[in-house]
C-alpha cells in the first residue's frame, strides 16, 4: 500500500466518520464543528488527487462560508445557542432505504480493476479557460441562479415595515 | 463563436432577463404598484413569445428571428458537443412555457394593487420562465440540470412570498427539501454518467452507448450507466411529481398562494416532462449498453428495461393520483392530485418512445398548460369572491355566478378528456400513438382510458356540487375582502391593504380576461387542432430523429 | 503526478450519498436538513472530481469539463444553503420554530 493510498484510507474513513456524527451528536453547535471537520477533509482529497484549486475553493466557501452561515443560522433561530436537540427515532424504513441505496450504489465498485491508476493532474490556467470558455455557459446560468436567489432571499429575510 | 451572435441565439431569454432586471428596478425606486410591474412582466413575456413565434418561422413574424432560417431541426456536426441545441420541438416548450407564465402574469394582476411583494412575485416568475426556456434548449446533462435550478430556486421563493402565510411558509420548506433531494440524486446520477462517457452531452449520452460497453477501448461500465441512470430517474421523478415521489406536490400546491399554485401545476412542473425527454428518450430508443446482472442473468439490454420501468412508473402515476384524487375534499388538493395522474399520462409519450407518441405527449402538456392553469386561476378568482377551500364551499356556484362556473365546468371537462375540448384531442393522439405501438403499450392506452373514465367521476362530483346543489343555508357568508386571509392565501394577500372592490363582481378584468382567454383556446383547439397538430408532429419527428 | 486505485472513491462517496439520503428522511430540524443535504452535495463534487482525475477511456473524455461542473457545484451548494436559511430565517419569524416536525398546518 503507498502513503497516497493510505492517506486517502484515513482521509476517507474521517468523512465517513464526520459526517454520521454530524447528524448524530446531540448538539446542534457540535453538529457544526464536525461538518466543518468534514469540509475540511474532504478539501484534503481534493489536494491529494491532483485538483489544488478546487481544494481552496472548497476550503473557502465551505469550510469557511458555508459553516459560518449555518452557525449563524443557529444562532439567530435560537435563545440559547447551546442546547440540546431531541434526536428524533432512527427510522427502520429510512435506514433500510439508506443501506439498500448504499449497496445498490456499491455495485460499481464491482466494474473497476482494482489496479492503480496515475492521477491526470490539470493546471489552473487549463482550468480557468475552460471554466470561462468551452462551459463558460454554466457560469451564466449559475449566476441566474443565484441572481433569483439573491432577489428572492433578500426579500424573505427583510422585516417587512408595516 | 463570438460572444454577440451567441446572445442573438438567445434573444428571447435576454429579454425575460432585462424584464425581471427592470422589475427589481422599478420596485427599487418605489412603483410598487402591481399595475406597474405586472404589464412590465406581461409585456415582456409578450414579446419573447414573439421571438419564439419569429424563431419557429411562423409566417407574419419569421422576419424578427434572431435565429436565421434554417438553422432550426439541423443536425449537430458529427463530433461535437454542444452544450445547447435549438429544435424545433424545443421551441414549441418553449412557447408552452411562455404561455404558462402569460396567464398567470395576466390574471395576478387583478390582486390588490398596493400588495406587498408584487415585484419579487413578478421578477422570480420572469427569472423561473426564463430557466424553463433554457431547459428546453439544453443539449447537456449538467446545462440540463442546471437550468432545472434556475426554475427551481425561484419556485421555493415564490411559494413563501407572501411572508405572513404559515401554510405557505410551510410549504415552501417543504418544497425546497424535496427540491434539494432532487438535486443532490440528480447530480449524483450525472456524475456516474460523467465517469462512464466522458462527457455529459446528451448527444453523446444518447447515442453512444457503445463506448459504455467498451467498444471505443475503455473498460465498459455497464453498471455505472445503469445506476446512473436510475437515480436520475429518481431525481426527475421528484420534478414532475411520478408516484413513489408524489408526496410533496399535494401539500405544496395545497399550501401556496392560488396563483403560484397555478405557475407551478400549469408550467414549471412541465420541465421535468422535457428533461424526460431529452435524457430518457436515447436509451429508450437505442438501447445499446446490456449490462451482466450478478447472477450470471444477462446480457440484458437496458432500452427494453427502462421502457417497462416508465411504462409501470405511468400507470402507477396515474392511478394512484386518480384514486387519491376521488378522495379529497378540498379543491386545491382534489386538483393537485389530478395533476399528478396527469403527469402519468405524459410520461406515456416517454416510455413509448415513438414520434406519434411525443406528439400526444406534448399536445397534453400544452392541453395542461392551460386547463390546469386556468383551473387553479378559477380557484383563485373564487377565493377572492369568498368562496371556501372545500368543494363543498362551491355548492350553488352555477347560479350566483354563471359565467365563472361554466369556464370552469369547461376546465374540468377537457381535463377529463370529453370531446370537442382540447384535452379530448391530446389524449386522443396519445392513446391510438399507444395502441399503434403494439405490444404492451396496448395496455398503457387501455389503462389511459380507464383512468379518464375514473377521472369523469370526481370532476362529475365537482359539477354536480357547483350546478344541482342549492346553495347552503347561508354559512355566513364571509365579506369578500379580507375577513379570511390566511385561508384564502394570495386572493386577498397577506400584507394586504383595503383596496376598492374589483370590476366585474370581485374578480377583475385581467383576471377575467385570463379565464375567457383559456375557455377560447380550450374549444377552439379543441375543435379545430390541425393548425398545432400539424407541426407539433413536424417537430416530434425530427427530435427522435435527431438522436438525442 | 500521485497514483491511486478509483475503487475506494467510488465507495467514499456513495457512502456520503446514502448518509444524506438518511439524513433528509430522518432529520426534523432544519439546520441538520441542509446539512444533510451539502453532505450529498458535496459527494457529487467529489464524484466529479476523481471521474476526471481518472479518465475511464472514452474518447469524449474531457476532464476539465469534470472540474468546471464541480466548481459550479460548490456555488450552487452554497447558493441553495443561502435560501434554505432564508425560509429557515422567515419560518422561524412566524412561528418561532425551524423543526419539520412541528410544521403540520398542512395536513388536512
Amino acid at each position: 500500500m503507498s502513503l497516497e493510498e493510505l492517506a486517502f484510507l484515513v482521509l476517507a474513513l474521517v468523512a465517513v466518520a464526520t459526517a454520521v456524527l454530524a447528524l448524530f451528536v446531540r448538539e446542534l453547535v457540535h453538529t457544526i464543528l464536525w461538518i466543518g471537520v468534514f469540509f475540511v477533509d474532504l478539501a484534503a482529497i481534493y489536494f491529494l488527487i491532483d485538483a489544488p484549486f478546487l481544494g481552496v475553493l472548497q476550503l473557502g466557501v465551505y469550510a469557511g462560508a458555508v459553516t459560518i452561515l449555518l452557525l449563524f443560522g443557529i444562532m439567530v433561530t435560537r435563545k440559547r445557542i447551546f442546547s440540546r436537540e431531541a434526536i428524533t427515532g432512527i427510522g427502520a424504513l429510512p435506514t433500510a432505504l439508506a443501506v439498500a441505496m448504499f449497496v445498490f450504489l456499491a455495485l460499481v465498485v464491482g466494474e473497476f480493476p482494482g489496479s492503480e491508476q496515475p492521477v491526470a493532474a490539470y493546471s489552473v490556467t487549463d482550468l480557468s479557460r475552460a471554466l470561462f470558455s468551452t462551459f463558460g455557459v454554466y457560469l451564466l446560468l449559475l449566476g441566474l441562479v443565484m441572481l433569483g436567489a439573491l432577489a428572492g432571499a433578500i426579500y424573505l429575510v427583510r422585516e417587512g415595515r408595516e | 463563436m463570438s460572444l454577440v451572435t451567441t446572445l442573438l441565439d438567445f434573444l428571447p431569454e435576454i429579454l425575460l432577463l432585462a424584464g425581471a432586471l427592470l422589475v427589481f428596478l422599478v420596485d427599487a425606486l418605489g412603483l410598487r404598484r402591481i399595475e406597474v410591474v405586472g404589464s412590465i412582466a406581461v409585456v415582456t413575456i409578450l414579446l419573447a413569445l414573439l421571438f419564439v413565434f419569429a424563431d419557429l418561422g411562423f409566417a407574419p413574424v419569421a422576419f424578427l428571428a434572431a435565429i436565421p432560417p434554417g438553422q432550426i431541426d439541423v443536425f449537430p456536426p458529427a463530433g461535437s458537443t454542444p452544450l445547447y441545441w435549438f429544435t424545433s420541438l424545443g421551441l414549441f416548450f418553449q412557447t408552452f412555457f411562455l404561455l404558462a407564465a402569460f396567464l398567470v402574469a395576466l390574471a395576478s394582476m387583478s390582486r390588490p394593487s398596493r400588495e406587498r411583494g408584487a415585484a419579487v412575485f413578478y421578477g422570480l416568475i420572469l427569472l423561473a420562465t426564463l430557466g424553463m426556456m433554457l431547459v428546453a434548449v439544453a443539449s447537456d446533462l449538467i446545462f440540463l440540470l442546471i437550468a432545472i435550478e434556475v426554475v427551481s430556486i425561484p419556485s421555493y421563493l415564490l411559494v413563501a412570498y407572501t411572508r405572513r402565510d404559515t401554510r405557505s411558509m410551510e410549504a415552501a420548506m417543504k418544497f425546497f427539501i424535496v427540491g434539494a433531494l432532487s438535486t443532490v440524486l440528480s447530480f449524483f446520477g450525472a456524475s456516474f454518467l460523467y465517469g462512464a462517457y466522458g462527457t455529459t452531452n446528451l448527444f453523446v449520452l444518447a447515442s453512444g452507448s457503445a463506448i459504455a460497453n467498451g467498444a471505443a477501448g475503455g473498460g465498459g461500465f455497464p453498471l455505472l450507466v445503469v445506476i446512473g441512470y436510475s437515480l436520475l430517474i429518481a431525481g426527475l421523478a421528484f420534478k414532475i411529481t411520478l408516484v413513489p415521489f408524489h408526496a410533496w406536490a399535494v401539500d405544496v400546491y395545497d399550501g401556496a398562494p392560488d396563483d403560484v399554485s397555478a405557475f407551478l401545476a400549469g408550467g414549471t412542473k412541465k420541465i421535468g416532462l422535457f428533461a424526460f425527454f431529452l435524457v430518457f428518450l436515447g436509451p429508450v430508443l437505442f438501447a445499446k449498453v446490456a449490462f451482466q446482472w450478478f447472477g450470471g442473468i444477462g446480457p440484458v439490454s437496458f432500452g427494453p428495461v427502462l421502457q417497462v420501468l416508465l411504462s409501470i412508473l405511468a400507470v402507477v402515476t396515474m392511478s394512484v393520483g386518480n384514486v387519491l384524487a376521488l378522495m379529497q375534499k378540498s379543491m386545491k388538493r382534489m386538483l393537485a392530485y389530478s395533476s399528478i395522474s396527469q403527469a402519468g399520462y405524459m410520461l406515456i409519450g416517454v416510455a413509448i418512445g415513438t414520434a406519434p407518441a411525443l406528439t400526444g405527449a406534448s399536445l397534453q402538456v400544452f392541453a395542461h398548460v392551460f386547463m390546469k392553469s386556468g383551473a387553479f386561476l378559477v380557484v383563485a378568482a373564487a377565493a377572492g369572491l369568498g368562496v371556501g377551500p372545500l368543494i363543498a364551499d362551491w355548492r350553488g356556484l352555477g347560479q350566483k355566478r354563471p359565467w365563472l362556473s361554466a369556464a370552469f365546468a369547461l376546465m374540468l371537462l377537457s381535463l377529463a378528456g370529453m370531446p370537442l375540448t382540447v384535452g379530448f384531442v391530446s389524449k386522443f393522439v396519445l392513446f391510438s400513438a399507444a395502441i399503434e405501438a403494439q405490444g404492451y403499450f396496448v395496455w398503457l392506452a387501455v389503462a389511459g382510458l380507464l383512468n379518464s373514465a375514473l377521472s369523469v367521476f370526481y370532476y362529475g362530483r365537482v359539477l354536480k356540487v357547483i350546478y344541482f346543489d342549492s346553495p347552503a343555508a347561508a354559512p355566513a357568508v364571509p365579506a369578500p375582502e379580507g375577513a379570511s386571509p390566511a385561508a384564502s392565501g394570495a386572493a386577498a394577500g397577506p400584507d394586504h391593504t383595503p383596496t376598492a372592490p374589483l370590476a366585474l363582481g370581485g374578480l377583475g378584468y385581467a383576471r377575467a380576461a385570463t379565464i375567457a382567454i383559456v375557455a377560447i383556446v380550450i374549444v377552439v383547439l379543441g375543435i379545430y387542432p390541425g393548425p398545432l397538430l400539424q407541426p407539433l408532429a413536424a417537430a416530434a419527428q425530427h427530435f427522435i430523429r435527431l438522436g438525442l | 503526478m500521485t497514483s491511486l486505485s478509483i475503487v475506494g472513491f467510488v465507495g467514499l462517496s456513495t457512502a456520503l450519498l446514502a448518509i444524506s439520503t438518511f439524513g433528509i428522511l430522518t432529520r426534523r430540524n432544519f439546520i441538520l436538513l441542509l446539512i444533510s443535504i451539502e453532505i450529498g452535495m458535496n459527494a457529487a463534487i467529489l464524484d466529479f472530481l476523481y471521474f476526471a482525475a481518472f479518465p475511464t477511456g472514452s474518447h469524449y473524455f474531457d476532464g476539465l469539463q469534470g472540474q468546471s461542473i464541480a466548481i459550479v457545484l460548490i456555488g450552487l451548494a452554497a447558493t441553495e444553503v443561502a435560501v434554505g436559511l432564508a425560509i429557515v430565517l422567515a419560518l422561524n419569524r412566524l412561528k418561532g420554530s425551524i423543526n419539520v416536525a412541528e410544521a403540520s398546518s398542512l395536513r388536512e
